[in-house]
């Protein structure tokens, strides 16, 4: 169960049009900055294939100038 | 269960949230987001937040301090601080009571016919300076003399150094810091020739196995406690708690194993005797970066004045170690340490484990011990010799108790034999402090004098005759303290103490300036993980109150040094910090440009093409190594880390029948150090208002004593009667006790040992034979 | 006849002997049947350090819990339920027996809590579930009316969102909290009344940033010093 936080940086004055992209994408939650051009995106899948479909949706999108991984982390299902 | 599952889930997103949200305040400083936490804070009216480092401890939170007509009013912890996450402890969210207190000092006070009138700071700063002059004039450079702190400022330490050391020519250059992180620098100058930690906190988020060597960190670094506890519920990591008492810590910790005091030293040594007997060694590691070496053993413990000692180190081969870790072996350990050689076992596996990252931290139980260069050391031979240092997560990691211990006293160099780089002995070293401060280079000493201890000593004996306290209360905290107390009352003698509160210090001083503290003025703090943090003024000072650093200013410019005291009122502490710059340049040790410590919330030292290095001596994060290898201890000439024999010596003072148990000091969650802000604290002081001594409940019953009954303490310096508390805060083993040091009312310290560690001089506080009973 | 009774008197002695040392041992062996009940465990455990861990473990579970609107305590009905603050709460609903104890009844659903249907409500949590015998302190009530009216006065209870000293600092505890120790079972989960619930149950270490300040006999005050310079 894949949970990644990204930096997602959008090309010049995309910024509206890039939340907007990102927020239309489920299981996919972001978090705009106030007063930069940059955002948090998290995404919270169910399975490794489930991520790579989303990460391939987050490439996709063109308001998006470069998406920095910062953390990841897979929790097993434990029992 | 699924909703473990999920909830397991929504709590990992949150931290995912986190830590991109400090990524993203590294990168963009400033950056805000409408986060959920944010949202819950008071957003009233005209709050403005401003960021500082805490004031309290060593482990130097991110705060936001908010502002309201002129004055501090609310703390809350800074979201974007990489340090704590925007969490703080008690302490740090009522902080700026502490600037409040009603008895605060305004006026400078000038002690005459044993009577304080208050003066004008001008009148204050006149005589501090004629006395000084006159004192030198009569009897020498070397009879005036600084007593500094960890609580200093960065700018504060490096113009105390500038005047002493480089204008007036005395090594006579002190800070309390000796007592509390000097047996920590010599274990990092022995072991790697150069100070401070390679690791830093993110370890924390990597580590699987946190060993706590003799630190409560529930009540003495809370915030970094809770997040090995963040970790726990994320990872399911497992804290070990080794330690002589049952604390807060030992409750939360997954397993606790209490050794008798001072035989940690067999204990560690234990460790490393099964991994090497296991074949747990990382034999390439300690081929490529190790030398093994033995010093000089049967070293004493610094009881009587004037005592030497120098280290003689030498050359020893693998083999010859491992013959003398023989008499280590867990069964024999077993017998003098009082934990079972299971348990030793189980902690040498989990060092031994190569798939276990394990992280060491300790702070005062190391350092406060006659023997703290050699502990420091071991523990770093179990590092070394299995390979896990300078990587995530493996770090042995050496923990400060106040704000700027490294950032002043270590980094500055407010010790003896210290420059701002590198030490007086050094002809190189010596020069370039002399050209960076203006001076010629005679001016500078090659000969340190007296560490601490034997400066108060040298003060009893006369040898000093002028001594100026600033930002610390030795009268609460030396060692043996009734023979200091009387040291500075005696004829002759002229004590200068700068305090923002009447303290038993201020008690004995001559003249007692007042002092703007914290963010009344602007400053920087240097924490644990060789953090420089930069705060602006914020509120203004009371009264009269001066910075610790301008008062410095004064005096130099009235002794005639106005051409090395250059500075302008208005940008001193930016022009102070950019010269204290040029003593670091280099790979090794560059320190970040003041407009970075502006932006963000602090930046690590060595701070190269604008970057933070967090694991020093790993070539994949650290510029400096360039020997071409995976790791480089550059500190030392060959690029090789020492790995020490050191043997297990007792205690100099061991419980007997006239004197049966031992007496441990320490502190408390809700105070810090000598209490003399905290308890102006309304809220801290309610909740912890008065000293008192931990019993064994075993040994209360035997004695009849419940909570609250008085017990008399007796050592050969003296007795003192406090209130017992029995299954309270803590628990001592069997035949200890213990007893928190904040109470000026119930001064233990005129009971503890001036006994010291010979190599590094720090006094051991936590180590004495007294006698307990029914009062 | 000589050999049949030195056989005799041998086995005279034998049994003699036999319950000499029967006797021997039945006396040592009731000697040491006493076992102290003092308690030798290494580390001990000190009651309000440890229960503040006590319930860590769900903190991720509590910080996850929806909260029911409809289905809150309040404040006041906890206070209500209580003599004073402090004291042991009252059973506010029938009891199934009269005659059980803890572990098999009031624990079903006071260990965890939980809704119950029954009575519309959410039940408390215990932060003591090693204490079974519960109706030693806790007793329904069966009646409303009295024997004879009281002339008790009623201790003041602590407030709530009055107990920070600055603005948004953690607010102090300003109670007791003896048997009460664990803080999450008050203070998180749906049976915790609203204006008490904690908004971050995943910080377990709870007394980092809540100190006790319940000394309410008299106020200590501030510290301030004697030694005084004018």
């Amino acid at each position: 169960m894949p949970i990644k936080s990204y930096l997602a940086h959008p090309h010049n004055g995309q910024k509206e049009t890039l939340i907007q992209e990102l927020s239309a994408l489920k299981n996919c939650e972001v978090i705009p900055a106030e007063n930069k051009e940059v955002l948090i995106v998290v995404t919270d899948t169910d399975s490794k294939a489930e991520e790579d479909i989303i990460k391939e949706q987050l490439e996709a999108i063109t308001s998006l100038k470069l998406l920095a991984m910062v953390s990841g982390f897979n929790t097993p299902i434990k029992n | 269960m699924y909703t473990s599952v999920t909830n397991r889930r929504s709590f990992i997103k949150k931290m995912a949230i986190m830590s991109a949200m400090t990524a993203a305040a590294t990168m963009f400083p400033g950056v805000m987001f409408a986060s959920e936490q944010e949202q819950k804070l008071p957003k009233g009216g005209n709050l403005d937040w401003k960021k500082a480092p805490c004031r309290f401890c060593g482990v130097g939170c991110g705060v936001l301090v908010g502002i309201e007509e002129g004055k501090a009013v609310a703390v809350k912890g800074d979201p974007k601080s990489s340090v704590n996450k925007g969490l703080c402890c008690v302490k740090g969210y009522h902080s700026v009571m502490a600037m409040y207190g009603k008895d605060r000092l305004t006026k400078a006070l000038v002690k005459k016919n044993g009577k304080y009138v208050e003066t004008s700071m001008k009148e204050a700063l006149d005589l501090i300076a004629s006395k000084m002059k006159e004192t030198i004039k009569d009897h020498g450079k070397d009879s005036v003399s600084i007593y500094g702190s960890g609580q200093w400022t960065i700018p504060d330490g490096y113009v105390a150094s500038k005047l002493f050391k480089g204008c007036i020519g005395t090594n006579n250059v002190e800070a309390n810091a000796r007592l509390c992180m000097a047996s920590a620098v010599t274990g990092f100058l022995t072991s790697f020739g150069i100070d401070e930690p390679m690791g830093c906190y993110e370890d924390i988020d990597h580590a699987d196995v946190f060993v706590l060597w003799g630190n409560n960190m529930a009540e003495m670094h809370p915030v970094l406690f809770s997040r090995m506890l963040d970790q726990r519920l994320k990872r399911g990591v497992k804290i070990i708690d080794f330690a002589t008492r049952t604390t807060r810590t030992s409750m939360a910790a997954d397993k606790s194993i209490l050794f008798l005091p001072q035989t940690d030293l067999a204990v560690a040594n234990a460790i490393c005797y099964e991994i090497i007997k296991n074949g747990w060694v990382n034999k390439s590691f300690v081929e490529k970066h190790c030398n093994i070496k033995k010093g000089i053993t049967n070293m004493g413990y610094g009881l009587e004045d004037k005592y030497k000692f120098t280290d003689k180190p030498e050359e020893i081969s693998f083999e010859q170690y491992k013959e003398f870790l023989e008499d280590y072996s867990p069964e024999k350990v077993e017998k003098i340490s009082g934990i079972s050689a299971k348990d030793i076992k189980y902690m040498a596996s989990y060092y031994g484990d190569p798939n276990k990252k394990i992280m060491s931290l300790w702070c005062m139980g190391p350092n406060q011990h006659t023997r703290g260069t050699w502990i420091n050391n071991l523990i770093y031979n179990i590092h070394l010799l299995t390979g896990k240092i300078s990587t995530p997560g493996n770090s042995p990691f050496s923990l400060t108790g106040q704000p700027s211990a490294c950032g002043t006293v270590r980094e500055v160099g407010t010790l003896t034999h210290k420059l701002p780089h590198g030490v007086v002995m050094n002809k190189k070293h010596r020069e370039l402090a002399a050209k960076i401060w203006d001076v010629p280079v005679e001016n500078i000493d090659p000969k340190p004098t007296y560490h601490t201890v034997e400066m108060f000593r040298a003060l009893d004996r006369g040898d000093i005759k002028f001594m100026w306290i600033q930002v610390t209360n030795p009268m609460v905290t030396m060692p043996k303290l009734k023979r200091y107390r009387d040291a500075t009352k005696k004829e002759g003698r002229f004590i200068v103490v700068s305090d923002i509160y009447p303290t038993p210090t201020t008690d004995i001083a001559d003249v007692i300036l007042p002092s703007a503290m914290w963010v009344e003025r602007e400053g920087m703090y240097g924490n644990s993980e060789r953090r420089t943090q930069y705060f602006e003024q914020m509120v203004n000072p009371p009264g009269e109150a001066m910075s610790d650093t301008w008062q410095l200013i004064e005096v130099a410019k009235r002794m005639g040094f106005e051409k090395q005291f250059y500075y302008k009122e208005e940008t001193h502490i930016e022009e102070i910090y950019n010269e204290y710059r040029r003593h670091h340049e280099g790979k090794k040790h560059a320190m970040a440009p003041l407009e970075v410590l502006k932006s963000q919330p602090g930046a690590q030292w060595p701070y190269v093409d604008g970057k933070s290095t967090q694991w020093r001596f790993n070539a994949k994060y650290d510029p400096a190594c360039s020997n071409g290898e995976e790791f480089h201890f550059y500190g030392k000439k060959d690029g090789k880390a020492i790995i020490w024999q050191r043997p297990y010596e007792p205690a100099p003072e061991e419980p007997d029948t006239e004197y049966p148990y031992w007496l441990c000091t320490g502190r408390v969650i809700e105070h810090w150090h000598t209490g003399s802000m905290t308890r102006r604290i309304p809220v801290l002081h309610k909740a912890m208002p008065h000293g008192y001594v931990e019993l064994n409940p075993n040994d209360a019953k035997r004695m009849q004593i419940k909570t609250g009954d008085n017990v008399r303490l007796t050592t050969r310096r003296g007795e003192m009667i406090l209130p017992a508390a029995v299954n309270e805060r803590g628990v001592p083993a069997p035949m200890q006790v213990f007893v928190p040091f904040f109470d000026e009312n119930m001064l233990i310290n005129d009971l503890t040992l001036d006994a010291f560690c010979p190599i590094s001089k720090q006094p051991d506080y936590k180590k004495c034979a007294v006698k307990a009973e029914k009062a | 006849m000589r050999k049949r009774l030195g056989i005799i008197s041998l086995f005279v002695i034998l049994f003699i002997a036999f319950i000499a040392i029967w006797n021997y041992s039945y006396q040592t062996g009731r000697e040491e049947a006493y076992i102290p009940i003092e308690n030798n465990r290494p580390i001990p455990i000190i009651p309000s350090e440890t229960g503040v861990f006590k319930r860590s473990g769900y903190a991720l579970e509590y910080a996850n819990m929806p909260i029911d609107k409809n289905h809150e305590r309040s404040l006041k009905t906890y206070y209500n339920n209580r003599a004073y603050h402090g004291a042991p709460p009252s059973i506010p609903h029938e009891v199934k027996k009269d005659r059980n104890m803890g572990e098999n009844s009031c624990l079903k659903c006071h260990e965890n809590g939980g809704y119950a249907e029954k009575l519309k409500a959410y039940a408390p949590v215990t932060p003591h579930p090693e204490m079974v015998n519960c109706r030693q302190c806790h007793v329904p009530q069966k009646t409303n009316s009295l024997f004879i009216g009281t002339n008790f006065p009623k201790l003041t209870a602590p407030k709530a969102g009055v107990n920070n000293a600055l603005k948004g600092s953690p607010p102090v505890i300003p109670h007791q909290i003896q048997m009460r120790e664990n803080c999450l079972s008050c203070h998180a989960g749906p049976s915790a009344p609203k204006e008490i619930r904690v908004s971050h149950p995943e910080r377990i270490n709870c007394r980092q940033c809540h100190v006790i300040n319940n000394k309410e006999i008299k106020d200590i005050g501030t510290f301030i010093r004697n030694n005084k310079y004018d």
